[in-house]
């Protein structure tokens, strides 16, 4: 059971919260037993069941504890089966929770959503500003999973994260793909899950860079030069990719930039691979402006290498409204696993409705 | 195998606070000045030469 708390009245309450360093800074909902039990029965599965350790405190993620962070950040009893997802691949020790709370790297864990989860979790954003204000799941599912890696992972600016300037995103970081408006199959049918499952990923990124391209279907090398600025964008000597050669990125294409794609016959892969090619650079470039990590090719100063060990390393998904832009994340690719993504299945057969809470129908 | 992790100022904190959750809250530690990447060779030097003693000692100490 996690300690109680108490206080005389919610505001009260709330500055205890603030002043135990409980929270991002914003005032939270009061996680008091009765919502925390909702969000527990909700999740159909037992409070005290362990989803995993949370680094670098290595605190032990119970249902409960994630159904406190829930709460707090303003989570419908639906968005659970998601939270405990993301809950769940932040602890897989590919994601390398701990190193990438301590980094000076600016990076926060990115929540990217498939399946029919969208719908009977959220709704979760896929269209116009998914990634800004307005759209409840998207907001408080992120900052659900970032209160769990303040108050479970022990993650405290200055103290635990390291990060120089931090971003935005640390706050909530959370969007759905839009799989109706994308020529692809869903990013999770490329990870090799079923169409009909719900899948979170889960990939510690920057905040989103924005990529303007205008498009013209007379222009028979439109596609070329789309994924040519997309490249830019992506591992320029500015990001991290670009000069610890490693890590993981994700392409966030708008609809309007993946029918110019598909238009041409792209798939995801061979969208993967191009942008692979194009992000290859002179070591020369490497060895005059990376520092220290320009020793790495100091011996062949002549040649090249590849920003991301493989194609498969570029995520590509498709996601806001109708426009010019996309978006691209960099990563920072560090730790042991180099800052991979992570999927985890969403379990959303234990969840249980909670009359009167949940807006589900048949589950 | 003795260890002396070298930590900047400015990570101090952070320092004892992995150590504390490895289980490990008495791991010799020795503080450098933050930061130390880029300064060049000259300074890392003057830096190694204040600190080394501490270094040994907490060797010794151990």
């Amino acid at each position: 059971m996690s300690d109680l708390l108490e206080a005389e009245n919610e505001e009260q309450a709330l500055e205890q919260l603030h002043e135990l360093g409980c929270t991002d800074g914003l005032p939270v909902v009061i996680p008091t037993p009765e919502r925390v039990k909702q969000c527990v029965l909700a999740s159909g599965m037992d409070g005290d069941m362990l989803l995993g350790e949370l680094g670098p405190a290595m605190g032990n993620a119970t249902v409960e504890k994630v159904a406190t962070a829930a709460v707090m950040a303003g989570c419908k009893a639906d968005y659970m089966p998601l939270v405990v997802a993301a809950v769940k691949a932040a602890a897989s020790p590919e994601f390398d929770l701990s190193e990438l709370q301590a980094t000076t790297h600016c990076t926060a864990p990115l929540i990217i959503v498939n399946g029919p989860a969208r719908e009977t979790c959220g709704p979760v954003a896929s269209g116009y500003g998914a990634l800004g204000p307005g759209h409840r799941a998207n907001a408080s599912i992120g900052r659900a999973l970032r209160l769990c890696l303040i108050n479970i992972g022990g993650g405290r600016p200055g103290i635990s994260d390291m990060a120089i300037h931090g971003h935005p995103g640390k706050f909530t970081y959370c969007l759905a793909e839009a799989e109706e408006q994308s020529p692809f199959p869903p990013l999770h049918v490329s990870l090799g899950y079923d169409e009909s499952d719900s899948v979170v990923t889960l990939l510690g990124c920057e905040a989103p860079h924005s990529v303007l391209y205008s498009d013209n279907a007379d222009d028979p090398e439109d596609a070329e030069k789309l994924l040519y600025v997309l490249s830019v964008g992506l591992a320029n000597l500015a990001t991290n990719n670009a000069i610890f050669a490693s890590g993981m990125a994700l392409v966030c294409l708008g609809p309007k930039h993946a029918s110019v794609l598909a238009r041409s016959n792209f798939t995801r892969e061979s969208i993967q691979q191009r942008l692979w090619e194009l992000t290859q650079f002179p070591n020369a470039q490497h060895i005059r402006y990376a520092g220290e990590f320009g020793k790495a090719f100091k011996d062949d100063p002549d040649g090249t290498y590849n920003a991301f060990k493989s194609p498969q390393n570029i995520l590509v998904m498709v996601a806001g409204g109708v426009g010019l832009y996309s978006m691209v994340m960099p990563n920072w690719g560090g730790a042991g696993h180099q800052n991979r993504a992570v999927s985890v299945k969403v379990e959303s057969d234990f969840f249980c409705a909670i009359p009167g809470l949940s807006q589900r129908g048949e589950l | 195998m003795p260890v002396v992790a070298l930590i900047t100022e400015d990570f101090w904190d952070q320092g004892q606070f992995v150590a504390n959750s490895l289980g490990m809250p008495e791991l010799p530690r020795v503080m450098l000045p933050h930061p130390v990447a880029g300064l060049g060779e000259a300074k890392i030097k003057v830096i190694a030469d204040d600190v080394i003693e501490g270094i040994l000692d907490s060797f010794v100490n151990e």
